[in-house]
């Protein structure tokens, strides 16, 4: 396997996608490349962007989504476009494939779609990962996977990133092939001679005596020890409804609700999104009835010791004697809190993988399999989590 | 009796059960208590839980604060230097990039200026609005201008966290430059056009707070004293672009009128030079007729007549002296004459022009000397020329020096020149005459120059001779105590 990485931040968007795909092109010398990644600011998601770089490549396959903003070896932008292409050992497989107008009442259905145009073509080939972008779908997340699920396998290794957009509430973008596609989600599908390791932390610390959901439906928590769900952070913020609705992104980022999995270190986190006229509260991704929760609480030392184990996870995760490249989903939350301290992070992931290429973007949800046994390598939707994933030859 | 033992038994087992029971039940009220005590503890711990994220909270507020501060100031700090080295002012709003507004916590920015007399807003700075947004807030501030001109006049910033009096209200901004939070600060100069700077944000995550309205009032302040500066800098070279342009001009007529004077001066000595030459053919016949009639060739002269001859003889020569004078300073002049540099020893100079007027001291009673050191022996000169420096010069103090009186030569090594003086004890020249000496025709008016005639051409010949040498001649004098003639030639 051959990877080259391109990264621009020219002002004009056809200029940086040359400027991106020469680098890459070059990067590459005279192996084809087989496939792209793109992840680009919000400012360069544009079907011109798309159509350049599908000139430039040869119309291989391009994956990819917009965010708030893109990581490389060189940085964190919030400003620039970042191109991944691979060559690919001729043992490899892979697919790609992409569902539209996700809603409400058909994520699940979507997922199902996804996941069996990704099966295709994979009936004698032996299966190892899946990857997907989807739109920050705050509600639809883990119907979403669940439905990719259904195709693949509940314990497919399933990693993924929902778009950010700094939380202004904007449009997100997914790129498949030529296409600008919203509200949707696109997807690859790996098999044959292929290596990973991928490792997901966030770096929360469980802090409070535990509670229990005691009425819930999907992502809407209705009571929490048979009070009012919302209850839960007026007690322990001394804050009315009103005055948490004003602060509700900024405490729930930082204090957010920590579902305990059993035979799991960390706890899912869930950040609150909204909460309504009746007390309950609405969250991105499912909390299960009965599930025992608690508050959570983190440091910036706690937030970047889990960088650093995310990254040894993924190096005790990966058979390949050599990492290729890695991919980096980081929570915005996550950025917005290390804030001067955000290169920090990278800083520790470029000394976990050396000079291996890095890119990724920011993300407002995570989708990464839970490794304890219980769980069966089964994927959740994480939020506030740092994802990282290396991908070698086997 | 096996009734008896029968309810015995019974009696034990049941005594032994109720034992048991209260065993268990105590052992159960402790587990109850432990069980109660645990909770308080949860509870008491669930309290100091709730207490360290109240105070977290705080504490991440105050973090944010102080890092958002932080940041600010130091972006305002490179913003700062790269502004205020700037001496265009149209460079100037372009030194605030989109990179320094997104650090300062803002994506939207716009800066106007206030043209008096066109009486509207001309915009120079846009970040983070198209062109059809531009052109609805221009139309906007128009109709509205006298808002932000009543907010530039009372110099008060204006921000959605406070709004002067006056002002337009916090929603209506909010609609004309389609953000959450913003901030307006006055661009005041001590002259020329005002403005003001406008930042804003749709991020409704981050609150404004009094501290950005104070960066922000900080960056229109150092806008504003660039502008002072850029204009100074504009004033001042504009007018020193208007001196040169007079400076040239004025060099310009002064090379017109140095090289008239150049050409009246060739076109003088041309005129001398042929004037002279026309003088000496009739000058010679005259002086050959006059020889010829004393000779008495031509018959007996009669005494009379042979006086009146005798003075046309004399000044026929006094003629022929100074037409040939004449001549010497016209050839010097226009570079006619070909110098002949050679290393010449002063000492023996000296010693000839000492021969040559020894009579003349003799009769006199004036005495001569020489003071040349060693090293101010050679000089570089034309022998012919110099040896005329030294007759003029000596002949000229030998002729204002009365009776027993001195003459002397001195010379001094000065780096590569030899400086010579020709001192003497006469009758000295009064301060006003010392410049004009050196010109053309020029005698000092004194008894001696009203009894003996003279060309006035003696020391002019002198000063173009030196001159010709690239040295310099100048005079000291003391009316009743001499004069001390000096010049420089080069030393061998």
């Amino acid at each position: 396997m051959k990877v080259s990485v391109g990264f621009s931040q020219l002002q004009d968007h056809i200029q940086a996608v040359n400027e991106a795909a020469g680098q890459a092109v070059v990067g590459l010398g005279i192996a084809n490349a087989n496939m792209a990644f793109v992840f680009t600011s919000v400012e360069f998601a544009h079907i011109l962007v798309l159509k350049t770089l599908n000139n430039l490549l040869g119309e291989i396959p391009i994956l990819g989504a917009s965010s708030s903003t893109i990581i490389t070896n060189k940085g964190m932008f919030k400003h620039g476009i970042v191109l991944l292409l691979i060559s690919f050992n001729p043992q490899t497989f892979f697919n790609v494939a992409s569902v539209k107008d996700i809603t409400e009442k058909t994520s699940h259905l979507s997922g199902k779609n996804l996941g069996d145009k990704l099966l295709y073509g994979f009936k004698d080939v032996h299966r190892s990962l899946s990857i997907i972008f989807s739109d920050k779908l705050i509600t639809e997340g883990t119907n979403l996977i669940n439905g990719i699920q259904e195709s693949l396998g509940k314990s497919f290794p399933l990693i993924g990133a929902s778009a950010a957009d700094s939380f202004a509430s904007k449009k997100t973008f997914q790129y498949f092939n030529t296409e600008m596609l919203s509200e949707s989600c696109c997807g690859i599908l790996f098999g044959g001679k292929f290596s990973f390791g991928f490792g997901i932390k966030h770096g929360w610390e469980a802090l409070g005596k535990p509670r229990y959901i005691t009425k819930s439906s999907k992502n809407i928590i209705e009571e929490i020890d048979d009070l009012p769900a919302v209850k839960l952070y007026e007690d322990y913020f001394a804050k009315d409804t009103l005055e948490l609705a004003k602060e509700l992104r900024h405490i729930s980022a930082l204090y957010p609700m920590g579902i305990y999995l059993q035979g799991e270190k960390e706890y899912l986190l869930r950040n609150i999104v909204s909460i309504r006229d009746d007390g309950s509260v609405i969250t991105q991704g499912n909390v299960p009835e009965k599930s025992k929760i608690r508050l959570m609480i983190s440091t910036e030392e706690s937030r970047l010791a889990a960088t650093d184990q995310a990254c040894q996870e993924v190096k005790r995760n990966i058979e390949a004697q050599k990492i290729k490249f890695v991919m980096v989903f980081d929570s915005a939350a996550r950025f917005s809190f290390l804030s001067r301290q955000s290169q920090n992070e990278l800083s520790i992931i470029k000394r976990a993988f050396g000079d291996t290429p890095i890119i990724g973007m920011h993300t407002n949800g995570e989708q990464a399999p839970l490794v304890s046994i219980n769980y069966l390598g089964r994927t959740y939707f994480h939020n506030q989590s740092i994802n990282i994933l290396a991908i070698g030859d086997q | 009796m096996i009734l008896t033992f029968m309810f015995f038994i019974i009696c034990i087992i049941i005594a032994f059960l109720a034992i048991s029971l209260i065993y268990k039940m105590q052992r159960l009220k402790e587990l109850c208590d432990h069980v109660t005590t645990l909770n308080s503890s949860l509870e008491e711990m669930d309290e100091q839980a709730k207490l360290i994220m109240r105070t977290d909270i705080e504490l991440n507020k105050t973090q944010e604060e102080l890092d958002k501060k932080i940041v600010g100031l130091n972006t305002l700090q490179k913003l700062s230097r790269e502004i205020s080295t700037t001496l265009e002012e149209e460079q100037i709003f372009k030194k605030i990039s989109s990179k320094y507004l997104e650090e300062l916590g803002f994506e939207k920015s716009l800066a106007f200026l206030w043209k008096n007399l066109e009486r509207e807003f001309h915009l120079y700075l846009c970040l983070g609005y198209n062109k059809e947004e531009v052109e609805k807030i221009k139309i906007a501030i128009d109709s509205g201008k006298n808002f932000y001109l009543d907010l530039m006049k009372s110099r008060l910033a204006a921000s959605s966290v406070f709004i002067p009096e006056g002002f337009l209200p916090k929603d209506k901004i909010n609609q004309i430059f389609t953000v959450n939070s913003f901030i307006f600060s006055p661009v005041l100069t001590q002259e020329g056009d005002q403005g003001f700077i406008f930042v804003g944000t749709q991020n409704t995550d981050n609150s404004l707070t009094k501290g950005d309205q104070e960066l922000i009032s900080i960056l229109a302040n150092q806008i504003g004293q660039t502008l002072d500066n850029a204009r100074l800098f504009e004033k001042t070279w504009r007018s020193q672009q208007e001196l040169e342009i007079k400076v040239e001009e004025r060099t310009r007529q002064l090379t017109n009128a140095l090289n008239e004077l150049r050409d009246i001066s060739k076109r003088k000595s041309d005129f001398i030079s042929s004037v002279s030459h026309e003088l000496r053919t009739p000058l010679t016949s005259i002086k050959g007729y006059a020889a010829i009639l004393l000779t008495g060739k031509l018959g007996a002269v009669p005494d009379e007549i042979k006086n009146r001859l005798e003075k046309i003889n004399r000044h026929s020569d006094e003629l022929v002296h100074m037409v040939n004078d004449l001549l010497d300073i016209s050839r010097i002049e226009s570079g006619k004459v070909d110098m002949k540099i050679e290393e010449l020893d002063l000492k023996t100079i000296v010693e000839k022009i000492s021969d040559l007027f020894s009579e003349q001291l003799k009769i006199k009673n004036i005495s001569f000397g020489s003071e040349i050191a060693e090293n101010c022996q050679k000089i570089l000169a034309d022998r012919s020329q110099i040896e005329r420096v030294f007759i003029n010069l000596v002949g000229n103090a030998l002729k204002f020096t009365p009776q027993n009186g001195k003459i002397s030569i001195g010379a001094n090594r000065i780096d590569k020149t030899i400086q010579i003086e020709v001192k003497d004890t006469g009758f000295g020249i009064p301060e006003d005459a010392q410049e004009s000496i050196f010109e053309e025709f020029f005698r000092v008016d004194n008894a001696i120059n009203q009894e003996v005639k003279g060309t006035g051409l003696g020391l002019a010949l002198v000063k173009n001779i030196v001159e010709a040498h690239h040295g310099k001649i100048w005079v000291k004098s003391k009316v009743g105590q001499g004069s001390t003639f000096s010049f420089n030639l080069g030393a061998a």
